[in-house]
Formats: C-alpha cells, structure tokens, sequence
C-alpha cells in the first residue's frame, strides 16, 4: 500500500498498536507490518517524526529503557491518548460502516 | 554503514536547524533501530528523514509556542488595563525628565498593547485552524511564527514602555502607581520573555512543507458565514470595516471632548498598521 494512502490514519494506527503494551520504534513498525498483514511497509524513518509529533501533541509518552544492551526509547499511550484513540476508533467505525453500506 | 548513515542524517538534521538534546535522542532512537533491523536503506534517505522531522516538529512546536504566547500575553493585557484604569489624572506631558524619550513611552504603551493584542488573536486563531493539519506548509509556519513574534515584541514594547514612562513622569504620578507600574512591568515581562525563547528555539526548525498560507480570512474561517459576501476575499474591505469598529469604541470611550480625535487616530492607526505589517502576518498575500 502507498504511503499516500496511509496518511492520515498513521496517528491512529500508531495509538492502536501503542495501546496494547509500551514499546519502541522497531517494535512498533514491525508491529505495524505485521498486524496488517504486510500491507502498512513504511519506509521505516518516516514513523519517528510521527511518534515524536504524538508526543508533543501530549498523545504519547517516551522514557529511555535499556534493551538488547542499548538504550531505547520506548513509547506509551497517555490518559489523553487513550481518550483520542477512543474516539478515533468510534470514528473509523462509523465511516467503514458507512463506506461498506454504499460500496458493499 | 550504520555509523556512515548517522553520520548523514546527523548533519542533515543539523541543515534543518535541529540541534542539541533533541538531535541527540533522534540519532540514538535511529541507531538503536538501526542496529536491530540492520537495514539502513529501509529507513529512508537521510534528508528526507531530518526534512519530516523539521516539517513535523515545526509544526506542532509553533502552534504551541503559539498558545504559550498568547498565555503569556492574556493576564499582561489584564495588568495593563487595571494600570490604566487606576490613574485618575494623566501628568502634564512637558513635566518628563527627557520629554523625547518620554514622548516615545507614551506612543509606545497606548499603540503597542493594540498591535499585541490584534497580533495575538491572529496567532491563536492560526494556530486553532492549524491544529490538526500536520505537516502544515512551512509558509504557515513562517507566518505563525511571525504573528508570534509580533505579539510578543509589542508585549514587551507595552510593558517597557510603561517602566519608562513612570520613570519620566514619577514627579507627576502617584509614588504607588509608579512603583506598581514597575513591578506590574517587571512581573509581565518574564513569562513574555519566556514565551520569546520558545519561539526564537522553534524558529531554527526549518520546515520545508510544500503550500501556500493562508490569509486573513482563512482564519475567522469559523464566522465566515456571518461575514458579507463584499467582504470576503477583500483585505482592505475587512480592514476599513475593523478600523470603523475601532474607531467607534474609541468615539465612546473617549466622550464628546477627546472621542472624535480619538476615533481618527485609531482608524488611521489601524489602516496604518494593516499597510505595513499586513502582508507580514499573512492579512493579505
């Protein structure tokens, strides 16, 4: 899938995958290929500015943890993040419902 | 390779204007990512990787610089007016120890409290429109962070302008009010000059997010329904029409004696203001 297609919905996929259990920028792109089957294959850099913007955004928090013997940012879904990924999923679902319905 | 690729993307974040702690963290977070996935290729050119960083932290950066502003600003805007209002009797203006200087502070806090104060509802009504555009276009940034500046310069003009001005005229104010004016101006400048630091900081991100700025009316986007159709996409109709509305405050305000001298001084500061800083803070393109 082209990155084009992503933009827009990579805030909200990147919340969703944060939400399950804190975790780094490695894990959370792999975790992003493999959710979604291989569809969502960013070019990897282009997800730090967005964690980053999430972050100051107040949407996510990051700490550094010691991992594999190097130090790692890892990122966690805020009170303020959770709420925004609430209402980005009632959002999602509304509009895929409606999509289906016409499409389907 | 992955030295040689951090490396590149150290400079090129440097070539945006990101620096210390936070280019740091972004070449430690790469490095760690690079050396678990060990493909570098996958992650991007190096420019275009520190171009998305600038374009995003810019972004989110100045809309938030931009609410710190007008934080900052709000309560110096409720000082000065309290200030204002104490002051019964206005000193003789040829009673200043240095009447030119004296004369400049007195310009300087009636006309720069305005500008900050238009500046800044332009600032927080840009950065309200911006809120969920991201990247936005570097020449809304450009134009953000100028607004900003803007606001927080003439801020600061107010409040140094009213230390002067009490001092010129301490022999004809009330020994309170001008130490009140002191500290009132002292206690206002901090968080301004806070609010200027986070700014001159934001501003050596250097986006590059293709798009133009929008201009005055895309800004009060949210009443453009009620605003007539001759007036839309017309600067200079929106300009008279404000400086008429400013003119009328400064008409009653200012009674049957100064009220209509007043009102001329205030269209004409208006117009004068639109002239020259209106293409700067993106009124008009």
């Amino acid at each position: 899938m082209r990155a084009e297609t992503l933009k827009g919905h990579l805030d909200f996929l990147l919340l969703a995958i944060v939400a399950d259990e804190p975790a780094h920028g490695y894990r959370i792109i792999e975790a992003l290929k493999r959710r979604s089957a291989g569809a969502f294959d960013l070019p990897e850099g282009t997800v730090y500015p967005a964690l980053h913007r999430l972050e100051q955004s107040g949407l996510l928090a990051s700490s550094w943890a010691v991992g594999s013997g190097r130090r790692r940012r890892v990122y966690r879904l805020t009170a303020r993040g959770r709420r925004a990924l609430a209402g980005a999923r009632r959002e999602w679902r509304g509009f895929t419902k409606a999509v289906e319905a016409v499409v389907a | 390779m992955i030295e040689g690729y951090l490396r590149e993307l150290d400079a090129e974040l440097g070539a945006v204007g990101i620096r210390g702690s936070l280019r740091r963290r972004i070449l430690a977070e790469t490095a760690d990512h690079l050396h678990e996935s060990g493909d570098a290729a996958r992650f991007g050119e190096p420019k275009l990787v520190a171009v998305q960083f600038a374009d995003e932290l810019a972004t989110s950066g100045a809309r938030r610089v931009a609410f710190t502003s007008f934080l900052a600003l709000a309560p110096a805007g409720i000082a000065y007016a309290v200030l204002f209002g104490l002051v019964r009797t206005w000193p003789d203006i040829a009673s200043a120890k240095l009447l030119p200087l004296a004369i400049g502070a007195a310009l300087t806090m009636v006309l720069a409290p305005q500008v900050a104060f238009a500046a800044g509802l332009l600032t927080v009504a840009q950065a309200w429109r911006l809120r969920s555009e991201s990247p936005a276009p570097a020449a809304e940034i450009a134009v953000l962070r100028r607004r900003a500046a803007v606001a927080v310069g003439s801020g600061a003009a107010a409040f140094a302008g009213i230390a002067v001005y009490a001092y010129e005229y301490s022999s004809g104010l009330p020994g309170w009010w001008a130490t009140t004016a002191f500290v009132v101006s002292g206690a206002a400048l901090l968080p301004i000059g806070g609010a200027a630091v986070a700014l001159a900081r934001n501003a050596r991100v250097r986006p590059q997010a293709a798009g133009p700025a929008g201009d005055v009316f895309d800004d009060v986007a949210p009443l453009i329904d009620r605003i007539p159709l001759s007036l839309r996409g017309r600067p200079w109709r929106f300009c008279l029409l404000v400086a008429a509305g400013v003119a009328a405050a400064a008409l009653i305000a200012g009674g049957p004696d100064e009220g209509p001298r007043n009102a001329v001084a205030e269209f004409v500061a208006v117009c004068a203001a639109f002239l020259a800083l209106g293409r700067f803070l993106g009124l008009r393109r």
